[in-house]
């Protein structure tokens, strides 16, 4: 393990001949690589605007031509400093392909980017119309726990049965929460071709984000069932 | 600029591999026996002198307490990881070790990264010899599966060895370079590699662009305990159950049968991949305990027998088979090509299980041991010359997380990222005028930081002020080696805040350098050993031929050898013999001319003869 100092951008121009740069990854007079701006948007970097329904070849095969590009395997004979741009600008590509090409993450990162969801937030307070079906859940996961110690085998395998199709139900209901998201995004994307102002946008980015939440509740709800019943 | 290299730094053999610019080809260099194998085994002698690869492997019988192998096993882990190794391996670790292990060899201490070394210093003079000049930079290959602290370890070797370790690369990725270049392939390529302790399997999309191909790896899984050498020391140990019961006899009392043991075994492995069954004759160590003096243990094996032995071994591979395929989103049957790759790849019953569950016949066209230090020798080409026909794309193949409240690992970089990959983290003080923001990085899977592997422990210095008002981001970079960097920056004062990182299991840079000046020391010593064995070499080769003279001298009067001259020779043998015997190998060269000048009379009057008799009868014409 070793240390390094960031390395920012001061301003647009090429360190090396003090040509404007445009913030092209490399400068368009002397070809030298050009270091990371602080804060370049995911989306930008793959010369995409923020839209959320993405064609994975499509992504895939930017992702290769700039790796082509960026990879600190051309910058080895390379002075030291151009070494570590390459080893800024390739991790930032990684990051973003591996962002964007989950479309969970993806839409996380606009809300973060966009102020609308805090790094790591996970309401765990369950959705209102979630709280019937969570309560007589977790009364079976503490009989199931019960049962186990007092290893009664009968009432085991019906409990059993009931925790299989709980989270049958909840696997269910994270796939309508993912169609329900995949409509958002469409509907996100025409707002964006439209020019929609402001509030249109922010609704959706609230709409999404509550989905989200949701999305993460159901999540854990469906591992919680299924660690249960591994462990039973 | 010297030459460039590719190195497989294997547990149980090592090897060094070039691009041939002619054929455009990968070639794996020969060592002084013309094997390009060389044993990853190191010993030191009493003078301190250290011999690499055959010659060592052959100490391991009769100096035992001087020599190491495996110690690939030992790289980057601390003592207690390494408590179950003990149990199987003579390695003799110091008890007063800290983080990074200690080995005894002899009377003196190395670490695994300078044992490393010296089997990385013994190639590269492989390759010196091979050249005629000199070698400075290498790309190393690494098991997949190795962490943070294992690859920083075998970046150190390599920085001892004296070379410029221009990239780590993983073996079956490597591996799979090869067979792309030896056939063009595309698709999802499955490689299986089962080496001599570790196991790696990696899952990679081959993909053209107009600009070059592409190896992407998608995944990668493994176990860094898990080899051939399990199988060995399964043998190893029915064998020794069944001598105990059939003759009473503990072979623990005997290092060197023992030793012996294990090498009948292993004949007895390589010879099952081919035969249906075989039979070891094993010796005893004679008049021992109750055992019979002249004893010999005779065990017929059948493949059958030895397949039903092995398949836990081989079973456990499949874990992380699925959970590699789980991590690509693909099926086995899904692959488009399966490739073999690692010695222990030739038993027939692992081919078989890799083809039944891929439901595809694996490759096995290139030699399995040499095919990874061929792929590091085509990377090191591409990182040579700045020509690039080909990527790769590699991935990290454990999570990065750091240790938050509760001893809580949160991830921060998922396992199977491409590399360089990196994440910032956003930190700040929990109480007022905290002066200190401390950080536990690790590396695992695990939920809870004390099952992760601890990778570092810093701390962040702040301004004091009221609690939650510094902030400091903190940046976790993975680089192409899959090594971490940290860097931190304040982002009231946008200043850069230097860290100081203390590696768990790693060695310092002083102590690297301190470790350098050491082993310039050793070099001179090296050279000095290498003088010394050639030395006695001549000296044997000029006593066998004086030996000889003289006694054709005593059979064939018309020599003419008197009295006088045949003391005076007898003496020369003596002092050569009392110096060879020694260490001063210039007291041996003087010797051996003194020898010269004693027996150059007799050598001439004896070449005469010899060429008169040759002449006989022939005409000076013919001459």
């Amino acid at each position: 393990m070793s240390t390094t100092q960031a390395r920012v951008a001061a301003d647009p121009t090429c360190w090396s001949c003090g040509a404007a740069t445009g913030g092209e990854h490399f400068c368009p007079a002397c070809g030298k690589l050009q270091p990371l701006p602080r804060g370049s948007d995911y989306f930008a970097l793959f010369g995409l605007t923020s839209k959320l329904c993405l064609d994975a070849a499509e992504l895939e095969k930017r992702f290769h031509q700039l790796s082509w590009k960026l990879h600190p395997d051309n910058f080895v004979l390379a002075g030291e400093y151009e070494r570590e741009l390459s080893l800024d600008r390739a991790s930032q590509l990684n990051d973003a392909y591996r962002v964007l090409r989950d479309p969970i993450s993806r839409v996380e990162y606009l809300l973060a980017r966009e102020g609308m969801r805090k790094e790591g937030e996970h309401k765990q307070q369950a959705p209102p119309e979630l709280l019937e079906e969570v309560f007589e859940l977790n009364e079976w996961l503490d009989e199931l726990r019960g049962a186990r110690q007092t290893s009664s085998n009968g009432e085991m395998t019906a409990l059993r049965g009931k925790l299989e199709a709980a989270r049958k139900n909840f696997e269910e209901k994270l796939r309508a929460v993912d169609a329900e998201l995949d409509g958002v995004f469409g509907q996100w994307d025409a707002a964006l071709d439209a020019g929609a102002d402001d509030a249109a946008r922010k609704k959706l980015m609230t709409r999404m984000n509550e989905l989200l939440n949701r999305r993460s509740y159901i999540r854990n709800l469906a591992a919680n069932v299924q660690k249960e019943l591994a462990e039973a | 600029m010297g030459r460039v290299v590719g190195i497989d730094l294997g547990t149980t053999y090592s090897l060094i591999a070039y691009l041939d610019k002619e054929t455009g080809r990968p070639r794996c260099i020969p060592g002084p026996y013309g094997e390009t194998l060389c044993p990853s085994v190191v010993s030191v002698d009493a003078g301190g002198s250290v011999v690499v690869g055959e010659p060592a492997r052959r100490r391991l019988l009769t100096q035992p307490d001087r020599t190491i192998y495996s110690v690939k096993r030992l790289m980057g882990r601390g003592v207690a990881d390494v408590q179950d190794e003990l149990k199987i391996f003579p390695f003799r670790i110091d008890p007063e070790s800290q983080q990074v292990i200690r080995v005894r060899l002899g009377d003196r201490l190395f670490t695994p990264p300078e044992i490393s070394a010296f089997i990385l210093r013994e190639l590269k003079s492989w390759a010196e010899e091979f050249f005629g000049d000199k070698v400075d930079r290498a790309v190393i290959t690494v098991p997949a599966y190795f962490n943070d602290a294992q690859r920083q370890a075998t970046k150190d070797a390599g920085r001892l060895a004296g070379l410029v370790v221009l990239r780590l690369v993983n073996e079956p990725t490597a591996a799979a370079l090869a067979y792309g270049l030896h056939e063009k392939r595309r698709g999802y390529v499955a490689v299986y590699d089962l080496g001599g302790g570790t196991f790696d399997i990696s899952i990679l999309k081959l993909i053209s662009t107009g600009e070059g191909d592409i190896y992407q790896v998608l995944s990668t899984n493994g176990d860094t305990h898990l080899g051939g050498d399990d199988i060995d020391n399964l043998l190893q140990s029915f064998a020794r159950t069944e001598i105990r019961e059939q003759f009473g006899l503990d072979l623990g009392h005997y290092p060197e049968a023992t030793q012996e043991l294990r090498k009948a075994l292993i004949l007895a492995k390589h010879e099952l991949s081919a035969a249906e069954s075989t039979t070891v004759k094993f010796p005893l160590p004679g008049g021992a305990g109750s055992a019979p003096a002249g004893g010999v243990y005779v065990r017929k094996i059948t493949r059958a027998e030895y397949e039903a032995w092995i398949r836990p071994i081989v079973d456990r591979t499949m874990g992380p088979v699925k959970s590699a395929l789980a991590d690509a989103k693909l099926k086995p049957g899904e692959m488009d090509e399966v490739v073999l790759v690692g010695g222990s790849t030739r038993i027939p019953l692992v081919q078989r299980t890799v083809e039944e569950y891929f439901g595809r016949r694996p490759h096995v066209e290139l030699n399995p041991d040499e095919v990874v230090a061929l792929g590091a020798a085509v990377q090191a080409n591409i990182l040579e010359t700045g020509v690039k026909d080909m990527l790769l794309l590699d991935v990290t193949p454990l999570s990065l997380g750091i240790e938050t409240m509760g001893g809580v690992a949160v991830k921060i970089i998922p396992r199977n990222s491409t590399i360089p990959a990196s994440a910032q983290e956003l930190f700040t003080t929990g109480v007022d005028n905290q002066t200190g923001i401390d950080i536990h990085v690790l590396q695992g899977e695990r939920e809870l930081a004390k099952d992760c592997r601890s990778l570092a422990r810093f701390q962040l210095k702040v301004p004091p002020g009221p609690a939650g008002l510094a902030r400091i981001e903190v940046k976790f970079l993975i680089d192409a080696n899959g090594i971490l960097q940290v860097a931190a920056r304040d982002l009231h004062s946008g200043e850069e805040r230097s860290v100081e990182v203390q590696p768990s299991y790693g060695l310092s840079d002083a102590e690297i350098e301190g470790m350098l000046e050491e082993s310039i020391e050793y070099a001179e010593q090296d050279f000095t050993e290498r003088q010394l064995i050639e030395a006695r070499n001549e000296g044997e080769t000029i006593l066998r031929a004086t030996e000889k003279s003289l006694a054709q001298a005593a059979g064939d009067l018309s020599v003419g050898l008197d009295p006088a001259e045949r003391r005076a020779i007898e003496a020369a043998v003596a002092a050569l013999r009392q110096a060879m015997a020694g260490g001063d190998y210039k007291l041996i060269r003087a010797r051996i001319d003194d020898l010269n000048q004693a027996t150059v009379a007799l050598a001439e009057r004896m070449m005469n003869r010899a060429l008169a008799t040759a002449l006989q009868g022939k005409r000076v014409a013919e001459v």
